[in-house]
């Protein structure tokens, strides 16, 4: 299919990138150390999202090293650290937001975020309290580009989506094993910026195990993957300027596998992909 | 940084793959599990103190207690002069034994190699090789952080790193809560704004030294390099060299391996400054110590030895044991010389420490001219002592020095 001129750019890339494991099941050249993966990983795929930031606050000066060894065009998207979404307390989260602003200021300022991702968990459901803790932590975050995930199904209503339209914050579109209580697997664009699309794998025996490993061991089928270029995310990209979609089931590194498939898919259907350093033409590469 | 620069920094584990360390550590662990058993004496400035009476010092004091100006070892009464309100408690070692041990459990469901500390609320955790079983170790700390809090109360500050460390300075730096993820190869860059009082493995004598070179933080240390520092400081210029760039060698030693523990701990009762009820006691903890090896087939390569003063303070030495031995004799010699190098001060002892931080496997080679003498002599005695106390009891056979103990 011929590639037809399209305003919005698609990056695919996994959420982190730092899995030992993924030596081993060759996705890393052999020998690869820590410090290695991101330069080779960012020759690869055009974006990334940093899982770290949800368990540690991010450090303007981790984060600053950490991007020099990205290729130039490299973007990060960062998960909201979990002190603002799962262990929230009332009299600290503000200075947490605050400290989460100063610690990614590295990456706004060289226009490398992509977007700050809010994870909400299951146990957060669309009660008063939650509803107006979300609308001040948005406030907070506020102009940073912003998607909201969502992990109860009470949030899946019309008035929360044009909540999110209104503040131009994108709603993360999500694949998960079809469980109960689970938001629903919706392409809604609220934000015509960008859209965000995060596949976890439909592990649906170990998704609520504890354990990182069940939960994200899933390969997907590449007719899974086509339905979901077809139904949601074509449809998106018809009406945003850019997408982000990201692969969180790292496991056995099914996830660099899976996003490599999800950029020729996006490409056959004519659609807009930016790649790693090493899929773009030479005059591209160095911005010409 | 290369896979060569990855071994240079020492973390290369099992077949040379780069290590995962995870530090727990529970700040004022003293406190934190006195609040455990006290509720009312959270919000509110605690102190564990040391001791009893006028010489009581502090051991250790809540973060609120810090704030107000009181350190570790100062004695009591000037703590209290800075903070009035301060509620003092005394020493529970069988608490912190219990509360080390708990943790320890919870850790060890995640790794075989687990390095406890000696009930200070510190434990480091060996992850390397995990990730298949439990997924990526940032994940597996928090975990555990989570486990421990939530099964125990404590908010202990964690990180991870590739070596210990790494991983302690990394918890320095967030103290009293928080946690902090040093990525592999980031070992220089994270050390070098460091202040060299932060860094483990560095004495306090070397950091005056520095200081007078105006070297205060790691990287500049570092960046000295290790030629120049060999000028200054000799021998220890390669690990005063390793440590100013977070390279650590040493293994996390999993619970009971830990050469340190074969220790042994006495408290000298005696209100006197007396010289000869702290060599008996000093006896009977080589006598223990010498058992301990003899039943291992091991020596001792290296005697440590602390002492403690009623005030807080405490003074540690070091010897090698030469030839290495594993005589009750052979070893008191070298222990006693420690004592007279360690207690210096003209100030009662309220404790002594002695420990074989180094071992090495006993001698079968006799003489080959002549018969057993010196150590070897000392060896045989002591085997024959323990093979009689071992068929009638501990108190068969004593030692001229001990009978003068219980005369």
């Amino acid at each position: 299919m011929t590639q037809r001129k399209h305003a919005c750019r698609i990056r695919v890339g996994t959420s982190g990138y730092s899995y030992n494991e993924w030596t081993e099941a060759g996705f890393y050249p052999p020998g690869t150390t820590g410090a290695g993966m991101l330069p080779y990983y960012s020759s690869v795929f055009g974006i990334t999202e940093l899982n770290y930031t949800w368990y540690q606050m991010p450090r303007a000066e981790a984060i600053d090293r950490m991007q020099k060894t990205a290729g130039i065009d490299f973007m990060f998207a960062a998960k909201l650290t979990r002190t603002l979404t799962h262990e929230i307390e009332a009299k600290k989260w503000e200075g947490e937001a605050a400290r989460f602003r100063d610690g990614i200021a590295p990456l706004v300022q060289s226009g490398r975020l992509a977007a700050v991702l809010v994870q909400l968990p299951p146990f957060f459901g669309r009660t008063t309290v939650n509803r107006r803790y979300l609308a001040a932590l948005l406030e907070r975050l506020d102009p940073l580009p912003v998607a909201v995930e969502f992990r109860n199904d009470s949030w899946a209503t019309q008035r929360v989506f044009d909540g999110l339209a209104a503040r131009n914050v994108a709603l993360a579109a999500v694949d998960a094993p079809e469980l109960p209580g689970l938001f629903p697997p919706v392409g809604v664009l609220t934000c015509h910026d960008f859209f965000y699309v995060r596949f976890h794998g439909r592990n649906a025996a170990g998704w609520r195990s504890g354990n990182m490993q069940s939960q994200f061991d899933y390969d997907y089928a590449e007719t899974e993957l086509s339905g979901w270029v077809e139904d949601r995310i074509a449809p998106m990209a018809a009406r945003a300027r850019a997408g982000f979609v990201f692969f969180n089931n790292h496991v056995r590194a099914q996830a660099p596998g899976n996003a490599r498939t999800m950029i020729r898919l996006l490409s056959d259907a004519g659609l807009a992909v930016s790649g790693g350093s090493r899929s773009r033409p030479a005059g591209e590469r160095f911005g010409m | 940084m290369g896979a060569g620069q990855a071994r240079e920094n020492g973390y290369a584990g099992l077949r040379g793959r780069p290590r995962t360390v995870v530090h727990l550590n529970i700040a004022d662990f003293a406190v934190a599990v006195e609040r455990q058993m006290d509720p009312r004496l959270r919000d509110r400035p605690v102190i564990v103190a040391a001791g009893a009476g006028a010489r009581s010092a502090v051991h250790d004091m809540s973060e609120e207690a810090y704030r107000a100006g009181i350190r570790k070892a100062m004695p009591l009464r000037a703590a209290l002069c800075r903070c009035r309100d301060a509620a003092v408690l005394p020493l529970h070692p069988d608490r912190y034994a219990r509360a080390m041990s708990a943790l320890f459990k919870e850790a060890y469901a995640y790794s075989p190699l687990v390095e406890p500390g000696r009930m200070d609320g510190h434990l480091f955790v060996d992850i390397t090789g995990t990730g298949r079983i439990f997924g990526p170790p940032v994940d597996v700390a928090w975990r555990m952080y989570r486990a421990v809090k939530k099964r125990f109360g404590f908010d202990p500050i964690w990180s991870v790193a590739s070596n210990k460390l790494v991983a302690k300075v990394a918890t320095r730096l967030v103290k009293p809560v928080g946690e902090y993820v040093v990525g592999e190869g980031e070992e220089n860059e994270f050390m070098a704004p460091v202040s060299l009082d932060l860094v483990p493995g560095i004495r306090r004598d070397e950091r005056i030294r520095l200081a007078g070179f105006n070297l205060v933080l790691a990287g500049q240390v570092a960046a000295v390099g290790k030629e120049h520092l060999e000028t200054v400081f000799g021998a220890r210029a390669g690990r005063i060299h390793d440590a100013v760039r977070g390279a650590d060698a040493a293994p996390v030693a999993p619970a009971g391996s830990d050469p340190e523990a074969i220790g042994v701990s006495r408290t000298t009762g005696s209100d006197r400054l007396e010289i000869r009820p702290v060599e008996r006691a000093l006896y009977e903890m080589t006598e223990e110590i010498g058992a301990y090896l003899r039943a291992r087939q091991a020596a001792a390569r290296t005697l440590s030895i602390c002492v403690f003063y009623p005030d807080g303070m405490r003074t540690c030495r070091k010897l090698s044991v030469h030839p290495p031995s594993a005589g009750d004799a052979g070893l008191f010699e070298t222990a006693r010389t420690l004592l007279y190098m360690a207690w210096t001060r003209r100030v009662r002892l309220a404790g002594i420490r002695l420990s074989c931080p180094g071992t090495t496997g006993r001698s079968a080679q006799l003489e080959l001219f002549g018969g057993m003498d010196g150590h070897l002599r000392h060896e045989a005695l002591s085997d024959a002592v323990d093979r009689v106390r071992e068929r009638f009891g501990a108190g068969s056979v004593r030692t001229g020095r001990m009978l003068e103990a219980s005369a």
